[in-house]
């Protein structure tokens, strides 16, 4: 119930009087009139919260009811027709209000009220939460990009690494030569950089590889590689690299080289109008290997094309050599397929866990040839058994 | 028909008529028993009290709990057993 307004005029002498000594207001001469009385309380209580504690109080009365009559009126004081009206403020139709349903319906609205209060407070926390959470998300997500991009760019190298090592043994340095110039145009498609950057970026990463190229060179056999390139699908930067050391090497190899054809491929490779050719070398190569190029390029599948490369001069010796001796194929090539004989030995397959486990199981139980033998065996002796138990002589056993 | 119970098939089947508050799937005879003391003592008087609730399921089962004490259980099963009348009947 809010207080009463009184305005202190109204007071009497003595409670003004008491109320300024509770405020600590001096008091007036005792015989001074109530006005002064009046004044000073009006005055000093004024500027104190007292005063304004009656206004406070009318405030405080009025905004602590407003918000309880604002947020918590109890339903039990609201009329048939409030209760109603409330209850539709929250989005609930309600039906008759009687007295058997009154209680429901004030039930139902306390109810309300306390998850409105509720979500009020939540959402204040929520929305800091929120947005500490968003930030961690994004940071997140920000961290699990960058990290996968790197992780990516560092498990292709390995990849690439990986796949120059098994070349090692039947590919040549000029398929890494040509692989590189097809890579070096695919860097600069990744890379905004200049031709010139490409270069030498690749040229860096050249340094840090030159292993594997020295080695290949040694394994491979000069013969076999005519200088064709496979079309290496854009993919490793690090096997364009490699070319660049490769071109010591290959300079080597192509002095032992009855083709003349690979000269050409050194001055390409030197050259710094790989880009053209690139356009170039698909458009020749496209007729001669459109039945083979897939567009899904995977680094493995450079290892594959390799082989091919003689099979594909034995093929099409007549036809134009492309510059750059790319030879679009990225598809695995098929054992023996197509008349062509295995000449080379393909390195093992990729195996997927579930082969791995086969075969690890597999290497623990017995062949199945060993088996049958035993199995032989057994039958064999059970026939022997059974025709003993026969004849119940020794005449089977004299004959062992 | 998964899980109604006999009482529930046999209130469904038919119209109440006149039938006690105890025909009522979920009221037995102590529920039963408090809510003819307030007053209803027959089953059309508790489904006065739904149609009244406006058949709203959450409604009729607080009501149902404020006046007889009715579990969870009995709530869910008197209220399922009026609102299937009523899609039958009314």
């Amino acid at each position: 119930m809010p207080l009463l307004v009184q305005h202190p005029a109204y007071f009497s002498k003595s409670r003004l009087k008491s109320d300024l000594v509770a405020h600590n207001v001096a008091l007036p001469p005792a015989k001074s009139k109530k006005e002064v009385y009046v004044e000073l309380y009006l005055k000093h209580i004024d500027q104190r919260s007292d005063f304004s504690s009656d206004e406070e109080d009318l405030v405080q009365d009025v905004t602590v009811e407003n918000p309880v009559v604002a947020e918590e009126p109890d339903p039990r004081d609201l009329t048939d027709d409030d209760l109603k009206a409330k209850l539709l403020e929250h989005g609930v139709k309600a039906g008759p209000i009687l007295a058997s349903t009154r209680a429901v319906y004030e039930k139902k609205l306390r109810k309300l009220l306390q998850s409105d209060r509720h979500d009020r407070v939540n959402g204040a926390e929520k929305g800091v939460l929120y947005s500490d959470s968003e930030e961690e998300e994004e940071s997140e997500q920000d961290e699990d990009a960058e990290s996968g991009s790197e992780g990516k760019s560092q498990t292709v190298e390995q990849l690439e690494e990986q796949e120059n090592s098994q070349n090692g043994d039947f590919t040549y340095p000029q398929c890494f030569l040509l692989s590189s110039r097809l890579h070096v145009p695919a860097s600069r498609n990744r890379e905004p950089d200049s031709k010139g950057n490409a270069l030498k970026s690749s040229a860096r990463s050249l340094s840090q590889n030159s292993w594997i190229p020295v080695g290949i060179s040694r394994s491979s056999s000069v013969d076999r590689c005519s200088g064709v390139g496979s079309v290496v699908p854009p993919g490793s930067q690090s096997v364009s690299s490699q070319a660049f050391s490769i071109t010591q090497m290959v300079e080597e190899m192509e002095s032992q080289r009855a083709l003349s054809t690979s000269s050409n491929t050194e001055g390409e490779v030197n050259g710094s109008n790989v880009q053209e050719h690139w356009p170039q070398s698909d458009r020749l190569d496209m007729p001669v290997v459109d039945e083979y190029y897939t567009p899904k390029a995977s680094p493995y599948n450079q290892t594959m094309k390799e082989p091919l490369k003689d099979t594909f001069k034995d093929l099409l010796p007549d036809n134009d050599i492309t510059p750059t001796r790319i030879y679009a194929t990225c598809r695995r090539p098929i054992k023996g397929a197509a008349g062509r004989p295995v000449q080379y030995a393909y390195p093992e397959t990729p195996a997927s866990p579930i082969t791995l486990e086969r075969r690890e199981v597999e290497r623990h139980l017995v062949p199945i040839h060993i088996q049958i033998v035993v199995f032989l065996i057994v039958a064999c002796l059970l026939y022997l058994i059974y025709d003993y138990a026969e004849d119940n002589s020794l005449g089977p056993f004299v004959s062992l | 028909m998964s899980s109604t119970s006999q009482k529930h098939r046999d209130f469904v089947a038919e119209p109440m008529g006149e039938k006690s508050v105890m025909a009522l799937a979920g009221i037995g005879e102590v529920l039963g028993k408090r809510l003819e003391d307030k007053g209803f003592d027959k089953a059309y008087v508790v489904l006065g009290q739904f149609l009244v609730l406006k058949k709203d399921e959450e409604l009729f089962r607080d009501w149902l709990k404020d006046t007889c004490g009715a579990n969870s259980k009995q709530q869910g099963d008197c209220c399922g057993c009026l609102k299937e009348w009523c899609d039958a009947f009314l």
